[in-house]
């Protein structure tokens, strides 16, 4: 199966709640490529998946999600854009393929995509590759070790997944010779 | 901290730029191309940030965010707004309109018309704004960003159309920018777009 189009509108109303804001806004979208659309109370609208992602974040006033020195907060953006960049919208098999195996070798001595802090970086990458991730066998599971152990460890993150699915892995290597 | 660009990168300018316009101390180093320096991407990076901390950075975006965020500038959503646009929207169109006319050698309308409805956008946003810059009343990252992205193919003027004219406006004010003309000076020759023509060639033709 293609990875999805991310999820968009479903994807923000999953990231309100898990960062405790319980109002719930109105989005709407735009384009080919569905852009999502915040209409804000007090000023003119935001456009942009990453962008009303931070403002949100903001708004529910956790902004050591978006990284605590200028460090950290260059490289969530960096994740963010590459979360809308290269993830969103991949289709080839191939592409999926070398995706995976990066993030496997950047994540090898990392516990959250910036290091030792859990970030909006986290949260979004988790949602975009949810259906990727749901896809692989028990074998490329074990061969994205890394991205296995963090994905696993996001989706377990208070009020992150939600009604996503939960995605099973397996603890013990069955295919040790993989590597 | 060091810079890594490869020679004819047409998104090295922006990074330069913004290391300029932010008092960023950076060295900068000419990558060979299809030079590898980020140990954990398969794909050859034509551009990279090396932190003293060891941390890599390949988004050219996030470097330019980077080194405003040092200098103590805090980002809006505004800026973000921009910046997430250019990514994905203003870039993949830019190149490859300069696809289009450094390889296969097209011009004037041909060009144009695969990025007018972009170039439209942004004399919307000034015009409707009036603000000299596009955030406001001075120069941001979301600035030097787009000017970057559109210098290489913009530098030839009769890709602006004059209708446009707010952009024109803008663009011309960027061009004049110390850390703008400073970064053009030193990337590119007197070559104009053909500066691109190396490192264009090996990417894939971009469908349009």
């Amino acid at each position: 199966m293609a990875a999805g189009p991310g999820l968009g509108a479903e994807e923000l109303d999953l990231l309100e709640k898990s960062l405790g804001l319980t109002k719930g806004n109105k989005y709407g979208v735009q384009g080919e490529r569905k852009t999502p659309v915040l209409q804000t109370n007090s000023g003119p609208s935001l456009t942009g998946l990453t962008t009303i992602a931070t403002h949100l974040v903001k708004q529910a006033k956790k902004e050591q999600l978006l990284g605590s020195n200028a460090e950290e907060k260059a490289i969530v953006r960096q994740w963010l854009e590459y979360r809308v960049t290269q993830i969103d919208g991949q289709s080839n098999k191939d592409d999926i393929r070398i995706i995976l195996k990066d993030l496997n070798l950047y994540l090898e001595d990392k516990v959250y995509v910036t290091g030792n802090n859990f970030t909006l970086a986290d949260i979004l990458m988790y949602y975009g590759l949810h259906s990727i991730i749901a896809d692989l066998t028990v074998q490329e599971k074990e061969k994205y070790l890394n991205v296995s152990r963090w994905f696993n460890h996001i989706q377990h993150y208070p009020g992150v997944r939600q009604h996503l699915s939960n995605i099973v892995f397996i603890k013990n290597r069955l295919y040790t010779n993989v590597h | 901290m060091r810079l890594f660009v490869s020679e004819g990168c047409p998104q090295g300018l922006k990074v330069l730029a913004a290391a300029g316009a932010s008092g960023a101390p950076v060295r900068l180093e000419r990558l060979p191309q299809g030079g590898h320096t980020i140990p954990y991407l398969t794909r050859p990076q034509v551009l990279a940030l090396h932190l003293d901390s060891g941390t890599f950075l390949f988004s050219p975006n996030a470097i330019c965010q980077y080194f405003f965020l040092l200098s103590g500038k805090e980002q809006s959503d505004f800026a973000n707004q921009w910046l997430e646009w250019e990514a994905m929207e203003l870039q993949p169109a830019v190149s490859a309109a300069l696809y289009v006319r450094v390889v296969q050698g097209k011009k004037g309308e041909e060009i144009l018309g695969t990025i007018r409805k972009f170039l439209s956008y942004i004399n919307q946003s000034l015009t409707k704004k009036a603000t000299v810059y596009l955030t406001g009343d001075t120069e941001s990252v979301a600035d030097i960003v787009l000017w970057g992205a559109l210098f290489p193919l913009l530098q030839d003027e009769s890709c602006l159309p004059d209708e446009l004219k707010a952009l024109k406006n803008w663009f011309q004010t960027m061009n004049h920018l110390e850390p703008c003309r400073k970064a053009a000076e030193s990337l590119l020759t007197p070559k104009g777009a053909q500066e691109f023509k190396a490192y264009l060639q090996k990417q894939p033709a971009p469908n349009v």
